[in-house]
């Protein structure tokens, strides 16, 4: 080889300090790099790739049906099927767009929807709500890639399983493409029981932790809003499974990393209500409506409420609101505009006014009073009061106020009142002037203050009034058995005599729901006791173990338990006493009446084959839809009024109360008592043929 | 010299160093497969064409390296061709084609063209050493390298034409520009990139100028997680998770469970970290290190410039290959597509890195012994 072909270099060598220099900067810097993030934030990473290949899947578990007395299914689950797309699986739409938009159209023409359809915009594309928009396929998944290309999005729902099946087996070779099964909840007795059985709706935003702690999944499972859908929810839900696995980047699932935990169905409900009464006193309620809605020749009325119960059991045989909701609108999602239209309706569907409305009782408190005056000896059963039809009573804020003179009427007043009326003719005709007397006190006819407001409160809550009955609804509230104090606090004013009179008749400040009206005449009914409302038969887990048995409890007996406090003066005192049977008896007696020759409901029950004890009530009031339409005014019979009437048959060993409530419906008489006959007489049909099915030998 | 005496000479343990990296890098590939099946042939591929590489080291490292001089125009010419016709293929099917389909095999030519880049500057600098400093001179050693980067920068391959470019300033530097020349240089280099950044680079594509973006303004969003950082994150994640001594071979959750992306080639060095850790990966940056350091003390002992400039051009190949694509990997750089010299996964990437090693063992079979140990 040539040597001269090696000329000396004369690159400049020492410029190689750098070249190291830098290297070992450079490669220093990052082994202590990698030192931070391996060892001394390794912690941190590790952390993050164990929650990236572990994954919780929460098996979705069956919620349990609701069932009524007899059976009947009230809420039931059932597959519906929804086409799903994840945007991230289709073939990508930039490398591969022909094979993107081949599934797309192969898709569209299997499940028959546009594959582009709709007004399409940003401002649209916000309120896209899956399974209720008008957007076709491309839309939709424009959408879903843009905002979660990893979430599955459902772009038809409820398709039917035929065509669910053919989707399925073609997605084989639609990469992206899914059949979802999603379990819907269906009331196949839809608005006739969708008071009482309620409807589901997604986890609410405000119970989040709470229900995700219980295993939920948010925007998959749904929980009651409403109903015992809503109080039962616990029962009902039962628990979804948990496996936590690993997984693959894809979601593969490799393996379990825990052991699973299987999901628990939630448990079957058995109500106490019947449907059939439930449908009976509905119809009952409305034809009501139409039928004095026809005569007035304009709307009177359109809102009211019907409860049976059983007064020996204390369950609730039907619970009907008027007007109410189609809870099957509400089994997939809650429309928007199907809610909007419940809310605002001023007969608020929503509101079950059976137990969430606090009305005036009326004359059907008078049965406290009646009680009271008796028990405490304000007057005996025969002694009479004068009825002149119009009295005037002293209105006086404290003891020594002279006070201004007040008028008070009877609902007799145009026809002279009722004369001389003595303990039962005064709960059979219902007079007032009776009430007032007694309940506040008249002259030398009623010396003192008569019963009194604090000793007619005793009576009150010893009937259930002003607590809540505990029944296994929400919404349920408390009603309000008034007395001085709550009066200074909340109106900041004294008690007036002129309010012990009001509160006697269950007018001014007494208020109550048509639960607490119907349970008060049971207890009376049932000769004193006082039963636990419920709703609930039994509880019967999947596994058919019955988990719970409808027991009927005894929350006191009037006439046994000490209920009523001693009253000396304004105080209150810890004595107690009970109410005394014959009173009770008596009490009956006089509701017995109500429905015979002279009684206020006689007119709607001469031809009523039955023996039926029961009170009207016809309960003043002014609120703001009565504001708004000027019915509000001065003087007698001119103010509106709800109508009120509660029935038991048979009389002497009831079986069945129920309680009519008409808003706005004028007179207890003639708007309410016609309902509870019809529902009282179905009743007793009802057992007849549950009575003849018995006999029939099994199999027929 | 005979061939004997030249042989002895021959750097085993630069050649030692290279081949573990190599096979290493055939098993990382292997466990980089993850049961992904496009993959599967992978790691096969890889150890053939380390075969061949192989080969063509000593191909390369046998004959005198003034032989392969003079075959410098040769290679350009071949080469500017090659990378033409990818670029002409490319635009008719509308994207970036950095691939030429040749018979059986799939040639990156813009690999090759950074050996023949290195070859040709070596031969013009070396020429011009005296020179270095005249502008002239300057722009014709530019010019001869935008010959070819021009076609790879429109590929778009924007990282291998930084890589070149990089080379070409690191050997001008080296041949002993003055200061002056490199401010004036850095000046027009800094106006350059002031004007770029007023226009919104309008040279890059849009995904460059994502990864971009991306790097300087991290987006921490939950959707960005799942997208545009999303493989920068879980090679982070992988590294991190590695600890003291990985998660073992083939055992690595986020490698076997796919969660890291470009696994075999671009983020190999998080697959090295996620399975054996920190000891791992500072053994196998030991050992890149050594050969980085390997081939510039070969440069610096090289008989001749033209030796010298070989060697030290291959060495700054790989030292800014290994720096970026290590960077990427510890997110201090934004996500190139350089790949990790010897261990990453490409046929045309480890051939002309082991054609490299035999040129640069080709110069140290040419120096002699008391300059060895100069």
């Amino acid at each position: 080889m040539n040597a001269t072909r090696y000329e000396k270099p004369t690159i400049a060598i020492k410029r190689f300090r750098w070249v190291f220099m830098a290297i070992a900067v450079i490669f220093t810097y990052y082994v202590l790099q990698l030192f931070q993030y391996q060892i001394v934030n390794g912690a941190d990473y590790v952390a993050q790739a164990e929650d990236n290949r572990t994954d919780i899947i929460s098996d979705p578990t069956e919620r349990g049906m609701i069932f009524d007395r007899n059976g009947i299914v009230l809420a039931r689950n059932t597959p519906s099927y929804n086409v799903t797309i994840t945007p991230a699986q289709l073939p990508d739409g930039e490398d591969n767009p022909g094979d993107r938009y081949r599934i797309l159209r192969e898709l569209a023409d299997t499940i028959n929807m546009p594959l582009s359809a709709g007004n399409y915009n940003e401002e649209t594309a916000r309120g896209f709500t899956p399974c209720a928009t008008d957007f076709g396929i491309r839309e939709i998944v424009e959408i879903a890639s843009t905002n979660w290309p990893y979430q599955p999005t459902r772009i038809r729902c409820n398709i039917p399983r035929d065509m669910a099946m053919v989707v399925r087996e073609k997605a084989m070779d639609w990469p992206g493409v899914a059949v979802e099964v999603e379990s819907i909840r269906e009331y196949p007795t839809g608005i006739e029981t969708a008071e009482v059985v309620g409807f589901l709706g997604p986890v609410p935003e405000v119970l989040l932790d709470y229900y995700t702690e219980l295993g939920f999944v948010s925007g998959r499972d749904k929980v009651g809003y409403a109903g015992i859908e809503n109080s039962m929810q616990d029962v009902l839900g039962g628990r979804n499974g948990r496996r936590v696995v690993e997984v693959a980047v894809d979601g593969q699932v490799i393996r379990n990393l825990e052991e699973p935990i299987p999901p628990v169905p939630g448990s079957n409900i058995y109500l106490t209500i019947d449907v059939r009464l439930q449908e009976a006193a509905r119809t009952a309620l409305r034809s009501n409506f139409d039928y004095w809605n026809y005569r007035a020749g304009r709307i009177l009325s359109e809102s009211g409420a019907v409860i049976a119960m059983n007064p020996k059991t204390g369950e609730i045989l039907a619970m009907v609101n008027y007007p109410s909701y189609e809870n099957n609108r509400m089994s997939r999602f809650i429309p928007g505009y199907y809610y909007n239209q419940l809310s605002i309706d001023e007969a608020k569907p929503l509101l079950n006014k059976a137990i969430s409305s606090e009305l005036p009782p009326g004359s059907v408190y008078k049965l406290v009073s009646a009680l009271g005056v008796l028990n405490e000896g304000v007057v005996t059963p025969e002694q009479t009061i004068e009825d002149p039809g119009t009295i005037y009573l002293v209105q006086s804020f404290y003891a020594h106020d002279a006070g201004s003179l007040k008028e008070y009427v009877c609902w007799t007043a145009d026809e002279g009142g009722h004369g001389p009326v003595d303990f039962l003719h005064a709960i059979a005709w219902s007079c007032n002037v009776y009430w007032y007397k007694v309940g506040g006190g008249f002259h030398d006819e009623v010396p003192g203050n008569g019963l009194g407001i604090l000793r007619m409160d005793e009576y009150a809550r010893a009937l259930g009034y002003g607590q809540l009955t505990g029944i296994e609804l929400p919404g349920e509230v408390d009603g309000l058995v008034p007395s001085p104090n709550w009066k200074r606090f909340n109106i900041g004013e004294n008690w007036a005599t002129g309010d012990t009179y009001l509160a006697a008749v269950g007018q001014g400040f007494v208020l109550a729901t048509p639960l607490q009206v119907v349970n008060s005449i049971s207890t009376i009914a049932n000769g004193g006791k006082h039963m636990q409302v419920t709703m609930i038969n039994k509880i019967v887990e999947a596994d058919g173990t019955v988990s719970k048995q409808l027991e009927p409890k005894v929350l006191w007996d009037i006439t046994k338990d000490p209920m009523i406090h001693t009253i000396d003066g304004n105080q209150i005192l810890d004595e107690t006493k009970t109410v005394q049977p014959w009173i009770v008896e008596l009490a009956k007696r006089g509701m017995e009446m109500v429905t015979q020759i002279g009684g206020t409901a006689y007119a709607e029950y001469k031809e009523y084959d039955g023996f039926v004890g029961g009170k009207t009530g016809t309960a003043e009031y002014c609120d703001d839809f009565a504001l708004s339409l000027r019915l509000c005014g001065e003087g007698i019979n001119t103010w509106p009024a709800h109508a009120w009437f509660v029935g038991y048959e048979p009389a002497d060993d009831p079986e069945i109360a129920v309680v009519a409530f008409v808003y706005n419906g004028r007179e207890g008489s003639t708007f309410s008592a016609p309902i509870v006959a019809k529902v009282l007489d179905t009743w007793k049909q009802l057992k007849e043929i549950d009575a003849a099915k018995n006999i029939l030998p099994a199999g027929n | 010299m005979n061939t004997k005496d030249i042989w002895k000479r021959f750097d085993i343990p630069l050649f030692a160093a290279v081949l573990l990296l190599c096979i290493f890098g055939v098993a990382l590939i292997s466990s980089a497969i993850a049961g992904n099946p496009t993959l599967a042939q992978h790691p096969q591929r890889q150890a053939t064409f380390m075969v061949v590489g192989l080969v063509v080291l000593f191909a390369v490292a046998a004959f005198d390296y003034h032989v392969w001089l003079t075959l410098t125009k040769p290679f350009y010419i071949i080469t500017a061709i090659f990378l033409v016709f990818v670029f002409v293929s490319g635009q008719s099917s509308f994207g970036a084609q950095r691939w030429l389909q040749v018979g059986l095999l799939v040639v990156q030519p813009a690999e090759l063209a950074k050996l023949v880049i290195i070859m040709s500057l070596a031969e013009f600098l070396s020429k011009h050493l005296t020179q270095i400093n005249n502008w002239g001179i300057i722009g014709r050693s530019f010019a001869l390298t935008l010959g070819i980067v021009l076609w790879i920068l429109l590929q778009p391959n924007l990282s291998t034409s930084i890589v070149i470019l990089v080379i070409w300033a690191l050997m001008v530097w080296i041949c002993g520009l003055k200061a002056k020349q490199i401010l004036i240089a850095t000046g027009i280099l800094v106006a350059f990139a002031g004007i770029s950044y007023a226009t919104d680079f309008p040279y890059l594509a849009d995904y460059q100028k994502g990864r971009i973006e991306n790097f300087f303004n991290r987006p921490t969003d939950e959707e960005a997680r799942y997208g545009d950082t999303y493989n920068v994150d879980q090679a982070l994640i992988s590294i991190g998770s590695g600890g003291w001594f990985g998660q073992g071979y083939g055992q690595g959750s986020q490698v076997q469970l796919r969660f890291l992306k470009i696994r075999h080639n671009d983020f190999i060095f998080s697959v090295l970290a996620n399975e054996f850790g920190y000891v791992g990966t500072v053994l196998i940056l030991g050992l890149l290190v050594f050969v980085i350091v390997r081939c510039f003390i070969v440069a610096k002992n090289a008989p001749d410039a033209y030796g010298a400039l070989l060697a030290y051009g291959f060495a700054v190949l790989i030292a800014f290959q290994t720096i970026v694509n290590v960077g990427v990997n510890l997110r201090l750089l934004p996500v190139t597509g350089l790949t990790l010299p010897f261990i990453s996964y490409g046929g045309s990437s480890i051939v002309s890195m082991l054609m490299g090693i035999g040129l640069v063992q080709n110069v140290r079979m040419r120096t002699d012994d008391r300059k060895q140990l100069g």
